[in-house]
């Protein structure tokens, strides 16, 4: 399955890319397609493409703050969760899916 | 109604992310001008040097910039960018009329909420185009300037003072409960919502000219990885190799003031972690109060030493935490565990 994901958290300096490594590393060992957009407190970082936006499956918001530019995932299916949980058990919340 | 709140903290922490930025080159840049200077009865004197006055005139633009970036990105997380100036002009009225951060919080919240149910309001498709860009700016701005001067600023100013002169005249037993307080929600969920909420207080109150909050937050922060990092050295059987190797990566993020770096941890052993560093950090932040620390960024651990006032102090009181937190975990940890997590 291809996932895309943007992570973000208040301070945006350990949370945000702690999921981020977390959702990439496990979602591969589950055999599904992942990139992570990280929303810290260095703005955005490896940002997604609108090509890799409309071809994913499924968007993944882990995050405990709104999301910069939320409408260019429009239309897509999002799971919203919050980025404790990712750092929690990243396996639980991708196989909710 | 949980999702009420939910959606209000996620707005209010949106708004402190954006916000926190202007309190640390505001407050690191004024600390650093004054650092330099004799200290008068009225507050540092850089009338002196104009290099200081400078960057003291820098530092005090960056902090003016504070209250409505806080109030706009809140009302900017609930109801997107229409929702930014009448945010910003809220937070702004709430500086002018004296209810600083206070103020600050519900103007954004009352934009967001505002912004929000304007943009509901069904309008004929002809004057759709103008109402982003005119009439929702317009509208929200004029009414939560309106209710920030007239109905909502006067009350929360004197609240806002209530609080400060509260603050200010602390007797010792209150200063330390406090500072026990913010250790504690520091540690307890490192970098969740509960820290955060002592996070920000410490911020809100460094914005207002009260650094001593924000003291105790800062030697806080850092007690958790250091304190389990350095349990990992002094008793290397009680530690597997993994989370030794887990322990020496949390004694570098707590240096440069990262609580997360302490999650490991607490995630492998929630219930004897998660008491014995909010017991390290509580202490680390009574000192801190008790002795009158002072930390002008809002960041913590021994990274902000440069902006610390009673750096000796702070270091104490930090080391204090951490060596409590090392010791008492290792005893914790001396008897068997329960058979679910079973060491080898």
């Amino acid at each position: 399955m291809k996932i895309i994901a943007v992570t973000a958290c208040p301070t945006g300096i350990a949370h945000t890319y702690m999921a981020a490594a977390t959702l990439s590393s496990v979602g591969r060992e589950m055999g599904h397609d992942v990139k992570v957009e990280t929303q810290g407190a260095m703005g955005i970082e490896n940002e997604l493409r609108p090509a890799e936006i409309s071809a994913a499956d499924l968007v993944i918001f882990a995050a405990d703050i709104a999301i910069e530019n939320e409408a260019r995932f429009n239309g897509k299916r999002v799971l919203h969760v919050p980025i404790r949980e990712v750092l929690k058990d990243a396996r639980k919340v991708l196989t909710r899916i | 109604m949980p999702e009420v709140m939910e959606d209000i903290k996620k707005s209010l922490l949106t708004g402190v992310s954006y916000f926190v930025p202007f309190i640390a080159s505001g407050g690191v840049l004024l600390a650093l001008a004054t650092a330099f200077q004799p200290f008068m009865a009225a507050g540092a004197d850089v009338s002196a040097s104009p290099v200081l006055r400078l960057i003291c005139d820098i530092g005090r633009a960056s902090f003016s910039l504070m209250l409505p970036v806080l109030a706009g990105y809140i009302a900017y997380a609930r109801a997107g960018r229409p929702a930014l100036v009448a945010g910003m002009v809220g937070g702004q009225i709430s500086g002018t009329v004296g209810a600083g951060f206070l103020g600050a919080l519900v103007a954004g919240l009352l934009a967001g909420w505002i912004v929000d149910g304007l943009k509901r309001v069904p309008l004929p498709a002809a004057v759709r185009p103008v109402a982003a860009i005119l009439i929702i700016p317009v509208v929200s701005t004029l009414i939560v300037g309106a209710l920030m001067e007239c109905v909502i600023g006067a009350p929360v100013a004197t609240l806002l003072g209530l609080m400060g002169d509260g603050l200010a005249n602390t007797s010792p037993s209150d200063a330390v409960i406090l500072g026990t307080v913010l250790g504690a929600m520091i540690a307890f969920d490192m970098g969740g919502p509960i820290n955060k909420t002592a996070f920000f207080l410490g911020s809100a109150l460094l914005g207002q000219g009260n650094p001593h909050a924000m003291g105790a937050v800062a030697a806080a922060i850092c007690v958790p990885p250091l304190g389990l990092g350095l349990a990992t050295k002094l008793s290397r059987t009680t530690w597997s190799g993994k989370e030794r190797e887990a322990g020496s990566a949390a004694l570098a993020m707590g240096l440069i003031g990262i609580t997360e770096g302490a999650i490991p941890f607490a995630a492998a052993d929630p219930f004897r972690v998660v008491p014995t560093v909010c017991f390290g950090s509580a202490v680390a932040g009574a000192i801190c109060m008790l002795t009158g620390v002072g930390d002008h960024a809002p960041h913590g651990g021994p990274i902000v030493l440069p902006v610390i006032d009673r750096p000796g102090m702070y270091l104490l009181a930090i080391s204090t935490g951490a060596v409590l937190t090392a010791l008492t975990i290792n005893l914790l940890r001396r008897r068997p565990p329960p058979p679910s997590v079973s060491a080898p």
